[in-house]
């Protein structure tokens, strides 16, 4: 192992309490900036839909900025923009988040709007706004996905990965045919679900005094009603380990590219980590071994990267690499695999471990810059772990990781058995119309 | 502050605090012999900083028939020095966690990273050592050529970047601001390695670069290690700014670049805007606000909001040192194309024909105030704003002044700006998407040509048998 640098821990005072119905929240006071940035996570997200049903999450997501009780069709934004500070929301496979970044004067502004929507959000809700914002949703599935070059591969990638009644199955935006079928009924029923207090976490990072907040959030929030239970959240089937799953999907594109996904343990179980700085060994920049082989050496590949799925269920180390011109895919795929399979029979050297440990500890302390940032990533940690503080201790994580650790979690998972492929190939005569591998949702 | 134990009145929102004081970071700035700008930033926030060494060799530089080469001579730089070869510059990125960007925008060749404070001193050596002294191996040359090669075969299948591209183009056609960036396969098939090394000669000299820094440091320590580092190397002479600005259009030009297949249509309306040292710049910033600079913008609402036809509608001025481009951005459902189009024709000539509202210009200057310390949370988002002081010529206390300079605009200026500065007549439309749905939406707008992306593509070219590497 290196030394550890010389590089202070983050700096991340916290405070965490529970208001009386349940909402738990967290403060982390950093007076630095004039600034204050609310983030709100509730636990819900695609993982909670149901085949036949999905991108529900996400359509909800939409409706949340489409007004409440006492704050008009958009005023959302203006309110914000107003105000000088940001705004938006998203949503993913275990949680939907909404958050402002504004001048900390305007602290009482965000938590006005925030328990708006939380507590009166209902009676703002019409047929007319749903209709609008599926409009918005299809186009969005439009831009993001079917419009783009490779845009379906990681949606393919998921079906094939995880099993059909699997909650991550599906894509966090879903089916067209779904979409079309949300009502106004559904937004009530997930609101009254899902949007209590006691299914959410919401976490101050900024300048403000912690005592006046705490008042201040027990003022705005503590009169909403606690809400039913949170429903058990989804229990997983197992993952096939019967065979490698494959497709190859024709697309627009002139250079093909390969997506390979390896199921890895769950966000926080051991083995995540060491899975995370595998890929980064792998594919994460010029001095990473897939980048020295296959995209300088042998010149097979135009770029290569990976990511591991933060996710609190079964995660998955995702590979993706563009193949040259003239270059056959799966020429490309085999020479990642090789490598895997070089990671099982021989431990990867001590150099490699240490420089992506440096990008893995660079890569934190620049992401964590940012108020917003930080305070989602405490939502994160609350919601999936009832601890804000484990964020500070991720570089830990990483430092005390070696050799054996990574060789481990690829001889388990690496495997090809386990393992699903996308590759995506140019569609023979574009003018030709649909191909084969042609999907407009399920 | 007590915090009353009443429930809250929830009709209306409840009202700020005081204001805070905000003071954009002191900074310095001093010139070395060999010409050499730097500034410096102290920004405690966290253990970081960020570093950028900029020259004036962006793309607009290009040799008129040499497309490509600004950014052929970028992707070089950390392929190969006089004391290192591409792989163990990787290795030494790497050791310094990995984050270094190099590159060629329009107007600067940059080399950049964000990085923890107590490797900033190694960084720094390894950003002068790639900048100044590049060997441009031919080897590398050949394997970054393929790469740019695919590069744009890639781009040829993105909407997005189609888009991007031909709007370009219509606008500053063979200009400096209207070539490739990476260049066409026949400017890159032509780029030699002493092309390269040309370019690098004119437009890498230290009189007419300027390196920044902000974070966790002392300006002091930093100008004493730039110094050491860089003070004892030539400063050349800074190459002259080309003639930037585009012929002025007869009137409105439509370009349908067709994808048969396409689930959606993109769509770009722009044309040239002003430098971003333009006296009118910020007041253009105001205007764009309103227009199309964030989500309650009019084009957005109106796109989005009301009638559903995108997922969102943007648009900017890009600060450029010539006359970058004004630019609406979207991507819309196809029958709807010349719907949209036309409503966004609509709205530039509204905020041309009418003041706008008193409220729009209070929240259009408040988000430019209130937003401005979001954009200096990181280091490099402080070095960002001082390169712009530097490489623009903006007043020493730009951003100290700037909540004043914001605070002063108002509707009759605003009028003004875009009076002057908008021109519906003048725009290029470019929508990426299937011509046959399109072009009847689109004919009547101005004078219309369709193009095939496919028709630009060359057969890829074969990859040798035997890899170039050093060890295969």
């Amino acid at each position: 192992m290196s030394p550890s640098p010389p590089v202070p821990p983050l700096d991340l005072p916290l405070e965490r309490h529970t208001l009386d119905n349940g909402l738990r929240v967290v403060l982390h006071p950093d007076a630095r900036l004039p600034l204050v940035a609310v983030n709100l996570w509730y636990h819900v997200g695609s993982k909670d839909e149901a085949p036949g049903r999905t991108g529900f999450a996400h359509l909800f997501e939409h409706m949340l900025f489409q007004g409440s009780q006492n704050v008009g069709t958009n005023d959302h934004f203006r309110y914000v923009q107003q105000a000088g500070g940001v705004a938006n929301g998203s949503t993913w496979y275990d949680r939907t988040n909404y958050y402002e970044t504004l001048p900390s004067r305007f602290l009482e502004l965000g938590l006005w709007l925030e328990s708006d929507r939380m507590g009166f959000l209902l009676p703002a809700m019409t047929a007319e706004k749903l209709e609008k914002q599926r409009e918005v949703v299809l186009n969005e599935r439009r831009q993001r996905m079917d419009n783009q070059p490779y845009g379906r591969a990681i949606e393919r990638l998921h079906e094939l990965l995880y099993p059909v009644d699997h909650p991550y199955h599906w894509p966090v935006i879903g089916y067209v045919d779904d979409i079309a079928r949300a009502t106004l009924d559904d937004v009530e029923r997930f609101f009254r679900t899902h949007y209590t207090p006691r299914n959410a976490v919401l976490t101050l990072a900024g300048d403000f005094e912690p005592a006046r907040a705490l008042a201040l959030l027990d003022r705005w929030f503590g009169e909403i009603p606690a809400g039913p239970e949170p429903p058990a959240p989804p229990q997983p089937p197992p993952l096939a380990t019967d065979g490698e799953r494959r497709e190859t999907l024709p697309d627009d594109v002139h250079l093909p590219r390969v997506y390979m996904a390896y199921p890895m343990p769950a966000y926080g179980r051991p083995g995540w980590h060491a899975a995370d700085l595998l890929g980064t060994v792998l594919a994460a920049g010029k001095a990473s071994l897939l980048y020295e082989d296959l995209i300088y050496r042998r010149q097979i590949a135009q770029d290569v990267s990976s990511f591991v799925y933060p996710t609190e269920l079964d995660a998955a180390l995702v590979l993706i690499a563009t193949a040259r011109p003239g270059v056959d895919p799966r020429e490309v795929e085999e020479a990642i695999t090789a490598h895997l399979e070089r990671a099982v029979e021989e431990e990867l050297p001590e150099a490699r471990l240490a420089r992506a440990r440096a990008r893995v500890l660079n890569d934190f302390y620049v992401a964590t810059q940012k108020l917003d940032s930080r305070a989602d990533l405490i939502s994160h940690f609350t919601t999936l772990f009832d601890d804000p503080s484990l964020l500070a201790d991720e570089p830990a994580r990483y430092a005390e990781l070696d050799a054996t650790d990574l060789r481990e979690i690829a001889a388990e998972r690496c495997r090809r058995e386990l393992r699903a492929v996308v590759t995506v190939v140019p569609r023979d005569g574009a003018e030709d119309g649909d191909g084969p591998g042609e999907r407009n949702g399920a | 502050m007590t915090v009353s134990s009443a429930p809250p009145r929830r009709d209306r929102p409840p009202p700020p605090g005081p204001v805070e004081p905000f003071r954009f970071p002191s900074y310095e700035r001093v010139r070395l012999a060999n010409g050499l700008t730097v500034v410096a930033a102290r920004s405690r926030r966290a253990p970081l900083v960020a570093l950028a060494l900029a020259f004036p060799a962006g793309a607009a530089y290009d040799p008129p028939d040499g497309g490509g080469t600004a950014a052929m001579t970028a992707a070089l730089l950390d392929e190969g020095t006089d004391e290192a070869s591409a792989l163990e510059i990787a290795d030494r990125v790497a050791d310094l966690g990995g984050g270094l960007a190099t590159g060629a925008s329009r107007d600067v060749a940059y080399l950049e990273l964000e990085i923890l404070r107590h490797q900033a001193a190694d960084a720094l050596e390894l950003v002068a050592e790639l900048a100044t002294r590049p060997t441009f191996p031919a080897e590398e040359l050949e394997r970054q050529r393929r790469r740019h090669l695919a590069e744009l075969l890639r781009r040829r299948t993105d909407p997005g970047r189609l888009a991007d591209e031909h709007l370009t183009r219509a606008i500053y056609g063979d200009g400096p601001y209207g070539r490739p960036i990476l260049g066409d396969e026949p400017t890159l098939a032509a780029l030699g390695r002493d092309d390269v090394e040309r370019f690098h000669r004119r437009g890498y000299g230290l009189a007419g670069a300027f390196l920044v820094a902000a974070g966790d440091l002392e300006p002091s320590d930093f100008f004493a290690a730039a110094e050491r580092v860089l003070g004892g190397l030539p400063g050349g002479e800074a190459p002259a700014l080309p003639d930037l600005a585009p012929e002025r259009p007869a009137g409105v030009r439509v370009v349908v670049v067709d994808r048969p297949h396409a689930a959606q249509t993109e769509l770009r309306l722009g044309h040239a805007g002003v430098p971003r040292n333009h006296p009118d710049f910020l007041t253009l910033a105001a205007v764009n606000g309103i227009l199309g600079g964030k989500f309650t913008s009019r084009i957005n609402l109106n796109l989005r909001e009301r009638h559903g036809y995108t997922y969102g509608a943007s648009s900017r001025f890009a600060g450029r040192l010539g006359p970058g481009p004004f630019v609406v951005r979207t991507a819309v459902a196809t029958p709807v194309a010349g719907a949209a189009v036309r409503e966004i024709v609509g709205e530039l000539e509204r905020i041309r024909d009418e003041e706008v509202d008193r409220e729009e210009l209070d929240d259009a200057k408040s988000y430019l105030v209130g937003t401005f310390p979001y954009t200096l949370q990181t280091v490099s988002g402080v070095a960002d704003r001082l390169e712009t002081i530097v490489v623009h010529d903006l007043p020493a206390d730009y951003y100290e002044t700037f909540p004043r300079a914001v605070a002063a605009l108002d509707r009759a200026r605003l009028l003004a700006a875009a009076r002057r500065h908008l021109r519906p007549g003048e725009l290029s439309i470019v929508a990426v998407g299937p011509a046959a749905d399109l072009e009847p939406q689109l004919r009547e707008l101005g004078d219309l040509q369709v193009e095939t992306p496919a028709a630009r593509t060359p057969t890829p070219e074969p990859v040798p048998a035997t890899p170039l590497g050093p060890q295969a």
